[in-house]
């Protein structure tokens, strides 16, 4: 028997698919991974503490530096978080502004993992394809608060900029194209063997595991459970909309692919009925005393990004600063599984596993 | 050019050896230049972009200006490299890459050398920038690029099981190794062109040819994503332009050889066509190959190291040696 | 095979159809009204009440005042006003904060210096940046006064 030396290998955090400044190191035994570490930190600014020193309109734009691909989650969890614990009013305007640009993030974020996941197993097309219908969304977000990933757009009691002339038709006419865009992504890609063989049955775990590990998102509904924080616990109008879970079967790659694919269906089609029912006028921002000072306690609150259950918790002391300020991750939270899925794959299969669980490094390090 | 191989050597004589052989190399070197300037344009049109545009007329010059800045960069070597064999790969790897074009007929008469045995005088050379890739992994001394190398060796002597077999049938139908009378077997109207008749050992040599030239979608030895940059991950400056132009030299032989072996060399599809010089038929069907590449570079993701060996082993060699056995039966039925 | 063929057609539909790509540095982007690019300053109209300075995430606002040189006047006016744009997020808090609009945002955003002391505007160099002045300052959600 011929004993071959064991490869301890860096991945990152300089490595093109770590999609940001994350590492693995991995042990190889040719090219099959016996253990994987993931280190994280590169991109750790202490946003948290840094909250504690920062009133609440003051934390948003360092909210939207978490999750940079999704920052219109981010900016509504906090406000969401602060707006229960003063138990506000949210105007309906401003409730339906927030729930519009947070389903075109949703689209747009998922775009970007479509393309970079195609980058990482190599096709090169689709990358681009995504990013120029994301580019359409980005442009709409610069129109509506000026800033094309950093929005700093929810205040607590609502939202800083009505949506300016003719915004909501162009948001319809996105609507539109983006079904036949999707066409064509599927024409592209989805059905491609070569594409299939990479991702079928790779990465596979069952519902059990992912519960075990907390997972949530795309990454949790693969397997089967029908868990989404906007059917499962309504926040935001999502209760007065109609759209479905999707959910996969086997909890492997491919199932992941199915179920965020059919969440852009999903949220263009609350897209759809949000622009129908869009009130024609109102306030976009509730009645809000000056100075924002939640009550004393604790809170936490739980919303769905494209990647999962972002929850923010609270802990006031009836200052305007928080006393503490915690976000739970969906990417942080997610990666866990990381090493336990490595192990006994191949190099080619770590990228593949790694696209898949959709992690974002600003927001795993927050 | 025969000719001048059945006189004696004289000065004169390898004269004209030299003078051809730079002039094959200038040629392909132009070719190398606007193949990477298509592929980038061709690719950027295919993703909404327009490729490169700013240097030079229609960003003409943008892979001079690209070889320019490659030549002045400064030569790096790792220190725990080792020295000599990382010099040597690069050469390695370029000097049988350049060897291949000497078999290669363009026309009936314009040819470097008539070679018996062309193709495999092809595979033969071909091997050895195997070699210099393991070789440029290793004395790399970077774990990215030792397993680049190692990918690439297995990868490459897979597909050249396959690739040699299924032109077998090929010779089989000319009875002959030679490229010149495989394609003069072929003149006539399209259809009798080899990649008809030997349709299967047609799509498997495609698919072995892509693999050999570790093009996507088998672009494992430098998976980007994967191995950052595989077997050349270290190589910097000129050293590393000489990797890109022995892979774009053999993407060079390997369009001029599907070209020869399957679609008629230099014959018009129909004789009544034949006003048009060869060397242009020779080359639009070469185009064809080369754009067919770059399509596909634009469209497909990436296989596994696995199903890349599989694919090798369980598919295309039993299918390539039933494309024998159908060409046997074949020859013996029609005559 | 089927669905690779379709990806073919795919990207070959694609080479003719239109291209998405700016011409960016030789075209300049027009960016929409609201764009928060880098900051105009009127220093007539500066109160120096120092919201903005208090609202910056990232205390990227130092201001200095005096005593307003016409004696028939009260209050002050603003001596010194920098922006340090190594660390200015252009949140566009300090503009919604402010009270007589004597800070707005331009559409300007490139930034790139050679240098990183480049990067400290001053008062003169902020009143000087004074194309594309954001028009529409209409600000909705600023908690008027700011915040303590």
């Amino acid at each position: 028997m011929i004993r071959t030396e064991e490869l301890l290998l860096n991945v990152g955090p300089q490595h093109p698919s770590t999609h940001g400044v994350f590492r693995i190191v991995v042990k190889l035994d040719g090219e099959i991974i016996t253990e994987a570490t993931p280190v994280m930190g590169y991109l750790h600014r202490g946003t948290e503490k840094l909250a504690e020193n920062l009133n609440f309109t003051q934390i948003i734009p360092y909210t939207d530096r978490m999750d940079y691909v999704s920052a219109m989650t981010n900016n509504y969890v906090l406000c969401h978080a602060v707006e229960k614990m003063m138990g506000l009013e949210i105007p309906e305007r401003a409730e339906f502004m927030r729930l519009i640009v947070m389903e075109m993030q949703r689209v747009a974020s998922h775009l970007v993992w479509w393309g970079t996941y195609l980058l990482d197993i190599g096709a090169m097309s689709p990358f681009l394809y995504a990013f120029s219908d994301r580019e359409r969304i980005l442009q709409m977000f610069n129109e509506l608060c000026g800033a094309r990933l950093t929005y700093n757009y929810m205040r607590v009691g609502g939202v800083k900029w009505d949506a300016p002339d003719g915004w909501i038709d162009k948001v319809k006419t996105f609507v539109k194209d983006m079904y036949n865009r999707l066409d064509e992504y599927h024409n592209l890609v989805s059905g491609n063997e070569i594409f299939l063989s990479r991702i079928k049955g790779i990465g596979q775990y069952d519902a059990k595991t992912a519960i075990d590990y907390g997972l949530s998102g795309a990454n949790l509904r693969s397997t089967g459970v029908k868990w989404d924080l906007r059917k499962a616990e309504p926040y935001s109008l999502y209760d007065r909309f109609e759209f479905d879970v999707p959910v996969g079967k086997n909890g492997d790659c491919f199932d992941r692919y199915e179920c965020r694919m059919e969440e852009i269906v999903q949220s263009l089609r609350i897209l759809e009925q949000a622009l129908e029912q869009f009130p024609g006028e109102g306030e976009t921002m509730g009645k809000v005393p000056r100075v924002i000072r939640p009550p004393a306690g604790e809170i936490y609150v739980r919303i769905e990004s494209p990647r999962g259950e972002i929850g923010c918790h609270i802990v006031s002391k009836g200052k305007a600063e928080p006393f503490r300020l915690k976000f739970r991750r969906p990417s942080f939270v997610n990666l866990q599984i990381l090493p336990k899925l490595l192990v006994g794959e191949s190099m080619t299969n770590l990228v593949t596993i790694l696209g898949g669980i959709d992690i974002v490094l600003g927001e795993v390090d927050c | 050019m025969q000719h001048f191989w059945d006189r004696p050597l004289s000065w004169g004589t390898a004269g004209i050896f030299v003078a051809s052989a730079i002039g094959v190399l200038g040629f392909v070197i132009f070719f190398v230049t606007y193949a990477i300037y298509f592929e980038r344009k061709f690719i950027g049109w295919m993703q909404y972009r327009q490729g490169p545009n700013r240097t030079g007329p229609l960003g003409l010059l943008q892979s001079v200006a690209d070889v320019a800045k490659l030549l002045f960069k400064e030569d790096t070597i790792p220190k725990k490299a080792d020295r000599g064999l990382f010099i040597l790969a690069p050469v390695l790897a370029f000097v049988p890459s350049f060897a291949v074009l000497a078999f290669i007929p363009y026309t009936l008469e314009l040819q470097f050398a008539d070679l018996n045995v062309g193709f495999l005088y092809y595979i033969a050379l071909s091997g050895i920038t195997t070699i210099a890739i393991v070789v440029a992994g290793w004395a790399s001394n970077n774990k990215y690029s030792l397993l680049g190398g190692m990918r690439s060796a297995a990868q490459m002597i897979s597909y050249e099981v396959p690739l040699v077999m299924s032109v077998v049938g090929v010779v089989m139908m000319t009875g002959s190794l030679n490229l010149r009378e495989i394609v003069i077997a072929q003149s006539g109207y399209f259809w009798e062109w080899n990649f008809l008749p030997q349709i299967l050992g047609f799509v498997i040599f495609l698919i072995a040819a892509v693999s050999e030239l570790n093009r996507t979608p088998f672009d494992l030895p430098e998976a980007e994503s994967e191995l950052v940059a595989g077997y050349h991950v270290e190589y910097s400056g000129f050293r590393f332009a000489f990797f890109m132009l022995t892979e774009y030299i053999y993407v060079y032989a390997i369009a001029c050889l599907t070209t020869i072996l399957f679609l008629g060399g230099w014959n018009p599809p129909i004789p009544q066509l034949d006003f048009v010089p060869g060397i242009l038929w020779f080359f639009l069907k070469f185009s064809v190959i080369v754009f067919f590449l770059f399509w596909i570079r634009a469209t497909f993701p990436r296989l596994r190291v696995d199903q890349l060996m599989g694919m090798a082993w369980k598919v295309l060699l039993p299918l390539a040696i039933l494309n024998i056995f159908l060409t046997a039966i074949g020859i013996e039925l029609m005559g | 095979m089927k669905g690779m063929l379709k990806g073919l057609g795919v990207t070959l539909k694609t080479m003719g159809t239109k291209k998405v790509t700016l011409a960016y540095p030789d075209v300049p982007i027009e960016m929409p009204d609201r764009f928060r690019g880098i900051q105009y300053f009127e220093p007539d109209k500066c109160i120096v009440c120092n919201q903005c300075a208090r609202i910056c995430p990232t205390d990227c606002i130092t201001l200095t005042g005096k005593a307003n040189p016409d004696p028939e006047k009260k209050g002050k006016v603003i001596d010194t006003f920098d922006i340090n744009f190594e660390i200015c997020i252009l949140c566009d808090l300090c503009t919604e904060v402010c009270p007589t609009e004597a800070i707005v945002m331009t559409n300007n955003f490139e930034l790139a210096t050679y240098s990183r002391d480049d990067l400290y505007k001053d008062k003169q160099w902020l009143y000087e940046n004074n194309l594309n002045i954001r028009e529409d300052n209409n600000n909705i959600g600023s908690p008027k006064g700011g915040a303590k």
